[in-house]
């Protein structure tokens, strides 16, 4: 009898919607992602082209992955690299090993390193997966770089992961709708994130939102695989 | 820890304490014991940043008030300004207490920049730790915080950021209280008030790193140590100094596998925490792209890199062929004072056991005879610092050679009311805090010696010391109170060591109880003589003739006859009749005193075999050299000037193929059929606690059991002296006096539990040592006749087998009216490869001029600063003099081993002083 009713699941699960999302809609186009989705990392410029990363570590030591190499070095006093007395001089991400967990986004004490929606990306040797400064770091125009085993499509490269940030220092209420992170790629600010009170007051089609994580989690594992 | 658990263990003996009640438990204080470290040693750990256990208190910094009731109802104060007294309520969490904590951390940060990201400190800052665990979770200043130029250096070491000082006073104190270089001040008043030197005085200090390492924020930093890494990178092994043999336990700390930082570790019996700026920062030698990475071999006029077996073979095959041709005396083995105890006990055995040969010296002819290092009674550091004791240093400049054994004298004179008598040839650095100091002419120290212990009337003439002086000293040495000790050591490298083992016998003589705590400098230069690497000495501090059957025994074979010393093979060497020498680590040319016959004996000596990290002048002149691991490259024990025996510790891998002393030693033994069975450094340790009858008992188990986080004293029967008289001295000294009283107990205890554990071996060793003390008080009665003091204090001290009874006077010829001798004395900083090889060290080596009394430098009849010509009968220099009040007349001084002038070429190493004229007017 169990069995029977066991079958019947089975059966009745073959004439439902299935609940795929397909990721590369029809024409190749990707589908959209949600804002807050985690990529591969850029280290940002403030407007006058200096770097933001000081070289302080802190991402290579929140890092869980243990994927990031920092070292930091004395500015040189006649061509500064960073603003003050210290600027990174060597930054590595090994992205065979990065499991895009934003923790480095969180730490960084200057919004030097935040991460792009990118995550088609891989590679055929270590070597190119270990990300140096020469790959991390923006352009002149505060955009990312882009490397050819990169997928970027255009716009693509506007949004950065830190954009959560910009409404909740610490999750605490109490900075609601206060800029605290500029967020931008490169550099710019961007105005704040509606309060989450307010967001959770608008209904929000929330399974589409946890939807796209899934995706991308599942996605990721596969780049990591190559 | 140990403190805790003798407290704990017995209240009753401890029963002059005080009872005070610590949040809500009573505790026992010890008498006059600061409430701030009676609650720490009770599990109660009050904030701080000003308060530093080794300094006195300054109540500058207010972190650790805490309410407090002695009676009168509950007030705020400082833990760390007050001291326990009876049935003191103490409550460090309330809500009073935590408000002022707040309070003063709020105050503390309204100045101090949001610098942590870039901050050396950041990660093991006091100062973040502290705001994280007591103080507010929030800032309310929003105004501009004070701004000053951003880091200054203050000395070639040492960076200042003023902007992040948070005023505690610890780096200024340190300078004035500990150092004695009070060069690091408050300046300015009020909101103003800042740290600075004096705008022509830099903090040129041997000790400026320290504050670095002290200072609760990152206001000092250290240039080495910029911004190359977070304390979050690192992992760190405890290990030894082996920058000089003070031996101060050090924490290596490295990252990707490169030393970064060395920080001193707090032991009690040796450097309380505190390194000197050459052994904190010459670890940068150990990164240096010079450091040999691969064996070389000579071709023609060129080092070609080999292979290590191309290399091992080469070195063999001339050892073999030195063998065959002249048999084992052809060989020499020079040096060793750089090796591991381990890596000496290898070579000895190579030498000694399979090459035959007896000429081996640790030593370069700059040092003492082996015989008088080990020979004599032994003092420890604590000995010789003992709180109102009496120390004779006759020997080198503490400051330049052993520098935190001279923080540590200095400590006893300045703090613990110790009487010091310094005898030497120049005056040094610590003259300034020698109770009197008598100059002598070079040679005549032991006149000197003589007339301070009452051996010769007043005569006119004492060595060139000043009579009232001598007469002084002497009230003092007879007023001293308890057994004298003496530093003993080799002040001038141009005069013989016959005149300090003269100066020696006398001591031991006229001081029957007398101890020695020996000035020998070269980091392990006394492992490496424990381990036998000196003529006629076998390892632990035996005689070849005396233990030769049982080593023959153990080793298969020893050699027959007593060897040569440095001097004996370099002189052998230059006349042709060795044919090989071994340099393990020694720079002959650089380190020996008499660079003309180091020159002759290297060019002459037909195969050189060197063993080095460096490729240094001698040893760029080697057939073969084979690239060596060094200071936290490998693992062993090192000897210290005291016999303290302490485990090093490896942290990073040696460059290239480098490897240690060891493997070669038993490479090359293998090479030439003969297996030592050395396996490791572990097993080497083994053998030498079985037949080093010194060394018994002391097992690595013991070595590396907690309690022995010093290092541990060899022989282990050796006896402590008696505790301190706690009410001899008062104020900080008593607290000093009582703590150090309760520590050694402390340590003495677990020593001895230590000693028991190891029954069975320390038996034996007591057995033997028994034996050999009878055997020894014979052979000193065949000898002649001996003091009966003298005797009883070798004889009680256990089983060290060598013992010195004392030489004849050494007469010198009186110098004639031209001449004057030669006075060669080392810097800290010098051209010795740790510094030269160390970035921020190299450039502080001074250089030397001849400096001369007034009374002579007038007679020349120049200006302070003219090039001067030197001759000695070996050789001249041009050099310029200046004036020194503090050299004697009829000296000249020089410092050796600098950069621009080889001093050494005026020594003649065979000559009992060097004499030296002074000429002017030459222009050329
Ligand atoms: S995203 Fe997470 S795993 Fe990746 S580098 Fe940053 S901290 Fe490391
Ligand atoms: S990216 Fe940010 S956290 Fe990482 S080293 Fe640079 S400044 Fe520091
Ligand atoms: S520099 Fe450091 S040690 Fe010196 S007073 Fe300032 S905070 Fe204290
Ligand atoms: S005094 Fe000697 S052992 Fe101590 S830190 Fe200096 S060099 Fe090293
Ligand atoms: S630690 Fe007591 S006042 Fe600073």
């Amino acid at each position: 009898m169990g069995l029977l009713r066991g079958f019947a699941v089975t059966f009745r699960q073959m004439f439902q919607r299935p609940v795929t999302n397909q990721y590369v809609i029809g024409t190749g186009e990707k589908a959209p992602k949600p804002e807050r989705l985690h990529g591969r990392h850029v280290l940002n410029r403030y407007e006058d082209g200096m770097e933001k990363c000081i070289g302080c570590e802190l991402c290579a030591g929140v890092c869980p992955a243990r994927c990031i190499y920092v070292r930091g070095a004395d500015n040189p006093e006649d061509d500064p690299v960073s603003p003050g007395e210290r600027y990174g001089y060597v930054y590595e991400i090994n992205y065979l090993r990065c499991i895009h967990c934003d923790l480095c986004v969180e730490a960084c004490p200057t919004e030097a390193i935040t991460e792009t929606k990118l995550f088609e990306f891989s590679f055929t040797s270590r070597e190119d997966a270990v990300y140096t400064k020469d790959e991390l770091l923006v352009d002149d125009d505060g955009m990312p770089r882009h490397m050819p085993w990169e997928d970027w499509r255009p716009g693509e490269d506007e949004h950065t992961s830190a954009w959560m940030r910009a409404t909740s220092p610490s999750g605490s209420a109490a900075f609601e709708g206060r800029v605290a992170w500029t967020g931008e790629l490169g550099y710019g600010v961007r105005s704040p994130e509606a309060a989450q009170a307010d967001k959770d007051a608008v209904t929000v089609p929330a399974d589409d939102d946890d939807h796209g994580h899934d995706d991308h989690d599942d996605h990721d594992h596969g780049g990591g695989d190559h | 820890m140990a403190e805790d658990t003798t407290v704990d263990a017995a209240p009753d003996v401890v029963d002059d304490g005080v009872a005070v009640t610590i949040d809500g438990t009573e505790v026992r204080a010890r008498k006059g014991e600061l409430l701030i470290d009676a609650a720490e040693r009770h599990g109660v750990y009050i904030p701080r940043f000003c308060y530093h256990e080794r300094m006195r208190p300054v109540g500058m910094c207010r972190m650790c008030i805490v309410e407090v009731d002695t009676g009168r109802g509950p007030s705020l104060q400082p833990s760390c300004m007050l001291e326990c007294t009876p049935d003191m309520v103490v409550d460090t969490t309330s809500e009073v207490t935590r408000k002022a904590q707040e309070g003063v951390l709020e105050f503390l940060l309204v100045n101090h920049p949001l610098d942590c990201p870039v901050c050396d400190k950041g990660g093991e800052c006091p100062l973040q730790d502290q705001t994280m665990s007591n103080g507010p979770g929030e800032s309310r200043y929003i105004e501009q915080k004070r701004h000053l130029e951003k880091p200054i250096p203050i000395s070639d070491l040492v960076l200042l950021d003023r902007e992040r000082c948070i005023l505690c006073d610890r780096c200024t104190r340190f300078a004035s209280e500990v150092a004695g270089d009070p060069l690091i001040h408050f300046l300015h008043r009020g909101n103003h008030t800042e740290v600075n030197t004096f705008p022509d005085e830099p903090f040129a200090s041997y000790f400026s790193g320290n504050t670095v390492q002290i200072c609760p924020v990152g206001a000092l930093t250290a240039t080495s140590y910029r911004f190359k890494a977070r304390p979050w990178d690192l992992t760190q092994t405890e290990s030894t100094c082996q920058s000089c043999s003070v031996g101060c336990r050090v924490a290596v700390q490295a990252s990707r596998n490169e030393v970064l930082r060395i920080l001193g570790v707090d032991v009690d019996p040796v450097n309380w925490g505190w390194l000197c700026d050459k052994g904190r920062f010459d670890f940068e030698a150990i990164n240096s792209d010079e450091r040999l990475a691969a064996p070389l071999v000579r071709q023609g006029d060129e080092l070609a890199p080999a292979g290590w077996a191309q290399a091992l073979r080469q070195a063999a095959d001339a050892l073999s062929g030195a063998l065959d041709s002249g048999g084992p005396v052809s060989i020499g083995v020079l040096g060793g004072a750089r090796l591991t105890n381990e890596d000496a006990y290898a070579w000895t055995r190579f030498a000694k056991g399979v090459l035959g040969t007896d000429n081996c010296d640790a030593q370069l002819g700059d040092g003492l005879p082996p015989e008088v290092v080990l020979g004599l009674p032994r003092a420890t550091i604590d000995e010789v610092c003992r709180p109102g004791g009496t120390v004779v240093v006759v020997g080198p400049d503490p400051k330049e050679e052993l520098p935190v054994l001279f923080l540590r004298l200095r400590h006893a004179v300045v703090e613990a009311g110790a009487t010091l008598i310094e005898v030497a040839p120049a005056r040094s650095g610590i003259s300034d805090y020698a109770t009197v100091t008598l100059t002598h002419r070079p040679g005549e120290v032991a006149e000197v010696v003589r007339a301070l212990v009452g051996e010769t009337g007043q005569s006119s003439d004492l060595g060139g010391a000043d009579a009232s002086a001598v007469g002084r000293a002497r009230a003092l040495l007879d007023q001293a109170d308890g057994d004298v000790c003496v530093v003993l050591g080799r002040p001038s490298v141009a005069e013989s060591a016959d005149f300090v083992t003269d100066a020696a016998s006398v001591l031991q003589r006229a001081l029957p109880g007398a101890r020695f705590l020996s000035a020998l400098r070269r980091s392990n230069v006394h492992g490496a003589l424990d381990m036998g690497l000196a003529p006629g000495l076998l390892p632990g501090r035996v005689r070849l003739e005396d233990s030769g059957a049982e080593f023959a025994e153990a080793w298969g074979a020893v050699p027959a006859t007593v060897g040569l010393d440095a001097h004996g093979m370099l002189t052998a060497a230059a006349e042709g009749r060795l044919s090989v020498l071994v340099l393990l680590g020694a720079d002959p040319l650089a380190d020996f005193p008499d660079r003309h016959l180091a020159e002759r004996a290297l060019a002459t000596v037909p195969t050189i075999v060197a063993s080095d990290l460096f490729l240094t002048e001698s040893s760029a002149r080697a057939h073969v050299v084979l690239p060596a691991a060094g200071f936290a490259e490998c693992e062993g024990t090192t000897t210290n000037l005291e016999g303290r025996v302490s485990v090093l510790g490896q942290k990073v891998t040696p460059p290239g193929t480098a490897r240690s002393d060891w493997m070669i030693a038993a490479e090359l033994a293998r090479l030439m059929g003969h297996d030592l069975g050395l396996e490791s450094p572990a097993a080497i340790w083994d053998e030498i606690c079985t037949l080093a009858p010194s060394h018994r008992g002391v097992t690595t188990d013991l070595l590396r059991s907690t309690d022995s986080d010093a290092g541990v004293l060899v022989p282990l029967e050796r006896e402590e002296p008696a505790p301190a008289d706690v009410d001899s001295t008062d104020g900080v000294a008593a607290e000093d006096v009582a703590e150090a009283a309760v520590d050694q107990a402390a340590a003495d205890d677990t020593l001895e539990a230590q000693a028991a554990e190891a029954e069975g071996v320390a038996a034996a060793a007591e057995q033997v040592a028994a034996e050999e003390a009878g055997e020894l008080a014979e052979e000193a009665a065949a000898d002649g006749p001996v003091e009966d003091g003298a005797e009883e204090a070798v004889a009680s001290r256990g089983p060290a087998t060598l013992r010195f009874d004392g030489i004849p006077a050494v007469t010198l010829a009186p110098r004639d009216a031209y001449s004057l001798r030669l006075v060669a004395t080392r810097k800290l900083y010098d051209q010795g490869t740790g510094v030269q090889q160390s970035a921020q060290l190299a450039p502080l080596a001074p250089g030397s001029v001849l400096r001369l009394n007034r009374y002579d430098f007038e007679r020349l009849g120049v200006e302070e600063g003219s090039v001067v010509r030197v001759a000695s009968a070996r050789g001249a220099l041009r050099v310029p003099v200046v004036v020194d009040a503090g050299v004697p007349r009829g000296a000249a001084a020089v410092y050796v081993n600098q950069p621009g002038l080889a001093a050494t070429s005026l020594v003649d190493a065979a000559a009992a002083v060097t004499e030296v004229r002074v000429e002017t007017g030459i222009d050329s």
